[in-house]
């Protein structure tokens, strides 16, 4: 029988855990509702781009390179464990005959997938969300990559943000700026471009190495966005279920702890009692 | 036959409504779009576009961009943009004289390229308030 001051500490801090997830869950609930208004506006940013160019997941591509966003701090249900399985399954999709390269953002990703693909991980951003994330700070990590990351297309991975309880894992495919005008000579899939004067710079390359850096500027702040309220909406869940689990705990705790001191009371009373009947009996 | 416009910042929709014509700044000068234009890509540079509609001009600044026009419709994609009537003329015309300050002191690449950039900014916005309160 467990003795009731170990069964009391434990329930000290069922008790405490229960009040810090139950915080933590009113804090993401807020921070929720922040984040979700800026992703919803940026919904209206990527969609002249589909329309233009249309979403290609199957274009034909030698150098893929797989963006995993990620959340720095865990605690967050399983939306990172799911963009990293998807990536995984990604990355053995898209093999041609160079391996497709991973760029990953955010420090949970990091971790999961360096157990197993590190030699493929040419770029890793982190600690995005020190400061509310804004286009101007999404264009530079864009530029970043662009830089120093070569690619035919780049597939982004995110958790799309449906509803508290919905996480959608998505892709975004961006074409680079060769690929589009490939595609658009007659016969590929970006037909439609072609029907367009082209303007606004010294030739149409320019133009579309433009427009190609600006769309995936325009869909990583949008996926940034979209998986920061996964995020969040995840956290509550996941803190929502621990303070049911804490309090669950709690209940049997208590019930195991009036129990034992019942019985230790009891004991007390029996000794006492069988004491003062034994001094009766002998006098 | 009118156009029908929407401009779109990163943040929030700045415009989005039906227009008479545009007046756009682009790199290789300003392009005027009526309606029943070609199908249309263009970038678009940081300055001054005009907008009118029913008959009134309003002025946009707009720090880049892109413009895709098709079918009368015209979809303004910018980093950032502002509207005539949301800018101050004095806090524009004080941000304006700065810059030019700061661009002619600036040393050192790093600092030029941001020089220019700020006063390429505060000039737009300036221009834009001239130009509204002709």
């Amino acid at each position: 029988m467990a003795s009731s001051q170990i069964v009391r500490n434990r329930m000290k801090s069922v008790k405490s855990i229960q009040k810090i997830t139950k915080a933590m869950k009113m804090v993401a609930a807020s921070k929720l509702r922040g984040v979700q208004v800026k992703a919803e506006n940026s919904r209206g940013f990527w969609q002249p781009f589909v329309a233009l160019l249309g979403d290609h997941p199957d274009i034909e591509s030698k150098k893929n390179v797989i963006l995993t966003i990620s959340s720095d701090r865990g605690l967050c249900g399983g939306i990172n464990s799911t963009s990293v399985k998807f990536s995984k399954a990604m990355f053995t999709l898209s093999a041609s005959e160079e391996p497709a390269k991973y760029v990953i953002l955010g420090e949970k990703g990091k971790v999961q997938l360096q157990r197993d693909s590190k030699k493929n991980i040419q770029m890793v951003v982190t600690d995005i969300q020190k400061m509310p994330i804004n286009f101007t700070q999404i264009s530079m990590i864009a530029d970043e990559i662009l830089k120093n990351v070569e690619f035919d297309t780049i597939k982004i991975i995110y958790n799309k943000f449906g509803s508290v309880v919905s996480f959608l894992p998505s892709v975004a495919t961006i074409p680079s700026p060769e690929v589009i005008a490939r595609e658009s000579e007659a016969g590929g899939k970006l037909e439609q471009l072609e029907s367009y004067e082209i303007e606004g710079g010294d030739s149409k390359a320019e133009v579309l190495q433009n427009l190609s850096e600006f769309q995936f500027a325009a869909m990583l702040f949008n996926a940034s966005l979209e998986n920061a309220c996964s995020e969040q909406g995840a956290r509550m869940s996941a803190m929502d279920s621990s303070t049911r689990n804490a309090s669950e705990m709690l209940e049997k705790l208590t019930l195991k702890y009036n129990r034992s001191r019942q019985a230790s009371i009891t004991t007390e009373l029996i000794e006492i009692i069988s004491g003062a009947a034994a001094l009766e009996a002998a006098s | 036959m009118v156009l029908s416009l929407r401009v779109m910042a990163p943040n929030r929709i700045v415009w989005n409504s039906e227009v008479g014509e545009i007046i756009l700044s682009t790199n290789s000068g300003q392009i005027g779009i009526l309606p029943n234009h070609a199908p249309l890509l263009t970038a678009l540079d940081m300055g001054v576009s005009k907008i009118r509609s029913g008959g009134q001009w309003s002025a946009m600044a707009s720090m880049g961009g892109f413009t895709m026009i098709d079918n009368n419709r015209v979809t303004i994609l910018v980093n950032e943009a502002e509207v005539s009537d949301e800018i101050d003329l004095v806090e524009a015309q004080k941000d304006y004289e700065v810059a030019q300050m700061e661009l002619a002191q600036a040393e050192g690449r790093k600092r030029k390229i941001e020089a220019n950039l700020a006063f390429k900014r505060a000039k737009a916005g300036f221009y834009l308030l001239l130009d509204s309160n002709q």
